[in-house]
């Protein structure tokens, strides 16, 4: 039973590896992107496992992406490699910035998450010399001179990172950690779980994955600056998928991230602008009749039988 | 052999003093009754002590070792365990994920060992279905998984705290049977409780608390004509 589900998921890697051979640029092109908000969908979700909600993507995603393409430019680092760098930047910075407001929760810790990424954007704002200021930088070139189907790879391995991370979180003694503190505080810190340490590594890896996520948009287009690389969308959009898909799964974000991103490309091109419309109405309908999300309302009547 | 000991533990809120210079002690092996009328300080001993609350005032030694100013998951590992008062079960974990947290954690166990010690404990408490969904247990099952959860950490001292509450004669008789059990195991156990009949039964030794004060120590029978605990429940003669 459980080898027959590893020969599925790698069944469906295989596909996902090959399909440039079989599409073309344009398809390709909304894949990147559904992948990079199916990664920060994911690594939303698994810090609310630990019952914390973070506005914060937007900021550790433009950290991330502003220290590769300055890694890249200024120390002349291979651009894959300061990719990595940049989620490592993103996660060493949460790390230290956990350890100081890791004691807030709830809507206290939301309003600081949301708060810091409009800091980061500022503080980038205001270095011109180092960080291009306002206009932002402009990269040499794109990643793989703009070769479509190895920046699809790319994507795809940071979006697998982020599936065997989720997975991770989910399989071993993490999950309980995360379950016990999201339930209660006072049980879990009575049954010998250091919370505030978990706290600070969970806020960490996530971090680093939306940093890594940044560095990987950063490169993809060549350009980063304050507007573009900390816009608002990279920390909506991937809670609205996580919404529609269903909470505390991996594949509750993966399903939201996949359908979410194909609607929002139809209603681009159908109706520009409307689409941010029709996300909120689908938040609205999700919360209001099937507040589990698609992954965990299927999941439950499977259940019931 | 001496377990715990406390020394003029405190603890006030705000002006409140809920512990006022407490000073006892806990013998290895023995089941120590802590009573008192409600909002005597029992429940605040108890958190005191496992480090949810520290103390505003006074010390704690614990098998020896000052743990006054450790957290409350060091003093988990170091070897004391509790349950609470009200349960607080963990959702989105069925019955024996629940247990397994507390040898997870607590004595830091593989998942595959914590499994099989859950399992075990289970079986030694009586709960049969283990993988069952804890929204589909009865109330004296959610308390003994709750036991179950604290008794995976292998604790030298265990509080109950009011496991007896709200439980039908029936499932307190057989509460008591498990509570002996438990204690023949080999372990230190504090119990909080109202029902007299349990504290009668199980305990060696009762703490009598009000307003914070030890107001008396002893053995049951002892106690519970000393004319001080008596005034503290029934209130002075006008």
């Amino acid at each position: 039973m459980k080898g027959s589900r590893y020969l599925l998921y790698i069944a469906v890697l295989i596909i996902l590896l090959i399909l440039p051979l079989y599409t073309g640029v344009y398809l390709l092109n909304v894949l990147d992107i559904i992948l990079i908000y199916l990664a920060l969908a994911l690594s939303w979700d698994m810090l609310l496992r630990s019952g914390q909600i973070s506005f914060g993507m937007a900021g550790l995603f433009g950290v991330g992406g502003y220290a590769a393409a300055l890694i890249h430019l200024q120390a002349g680092v291979s651009p894959l490699l300061s990719i990595v760098l940049g989620g490592l930047t993103a996660g060493f910075l949460a790390c230290l910035i956990g350890m100081a407001v890791l004691q807030l929760r709830g809507m206290y810790f939301a309003i600081v998450t949301l708060a810091l990424a409009e800091i980061f954007r500022v503080i980038i704002r205001n270095f011109p010399d180092l960080t291009g200021g306002p206009e932002g930088t402009i990269l040499p070139s794109a990643i793989f001179a703009g070769n479509s189907t190895k920046t699809y790879w790319l994507v795809l391995a940071v979006a697998v990172i982020s599936v065997i991370g989720s997975e991770i979180f989910r399989k071993t003694r993490i999950h309980f950690a995360l379950t016990s503190i999201r339930n209660d505080e006072i049980v879990a810190k009575s049954s010998g779980i250091n919370v505030f340490k978990y706290m600070v590594f969970i806020f960490a890896v996530t971090s680093a994955i939306q940093g890594i996520t940044g560095g990987a948009y950063a490169h993809i287009y060549g350009f980063v600056s304050p507007e573009g690389s900390f816009s608002l969308n990279f920390t909506l959009l991937p809670i609205a998928m996580t919404l529609l898909g269903g909470m505390h799964s991996t594949w509750g974000s993966v399903v939201g991230a996949v359908l979410l991103g194909v609607v929002s490309e139809f209603l681009k091109l159908q109706i520009p602008y409307g689409h941010l419309l029709v996300y909120g109405i689908i938040i609205v309908i999700t919360i209001l009749f099937f507040p589990q999300g698609i992954v965990g309302t299927i999941g439950q009547r499977l259940k019931k039988r | 052999m001496t377990i715990l000991k406390t020394e003029n533990l405190s603890r006030n809120f705000g002006g409140l003093a809920a512990l006022d210079q407490v000073s006892t002690e806990f013998h290895e092996n023995e089941i120590l009754g802590i009573i008192g009328p409600n909002g005597a300080g029992k429940t605040t001993f108890i958190n005191v002590i496992a480090g949810i609350y520290l103390p505003t005032q006074g010390r704690i030694f614990f098998d020896g070792q000052d743990i006054t100013e450790l957290p409350a998951h060091t003093r988990c590992r170091l070897g004391i365990s509790r349950t609470f008062q009200l349960v607080r079960p963990l959702h989105g974990l069925n019955l024996l994920e629940n247990i397994m947290v507390g040898s997870l954690f607590g004595k830091g166990l593989s998942q595959r060992e914590a499994r099989k010690k859950a399992e075990e404990l289970c079986e030694f408490l009586g709960l049969s279905n283990m993988t069952r969904d804890i929204t589909r247990m009865t109330a004296l099952e959610i308390k003994k998984m709750e036991i179950a959860h604290a008794m995976a950490t292998q604790p030298k001292l265990l509080f109950l705290d009011e496991v007896m509450a709200g439980l039908s004669s029936d499932e307190t008789m057989e509460m008591i049977a498990l509570v002996r059990k438990i204690h023949s195991r080999g372990m230190t156990i504090g119990i909080v409780e109202h029902v007299m009949r349990v504290i009668r039964e199980l305990t060696h030794r009762v703490v009598v608390l009000d307003w914070g004060q030890v107001i008396a120590e002893g053995a049951y029978e002892q106690v519970s004509n000393d004319p001080r605990v008596i005034t503290a429940y029934l209130g002075e003669e006008s």
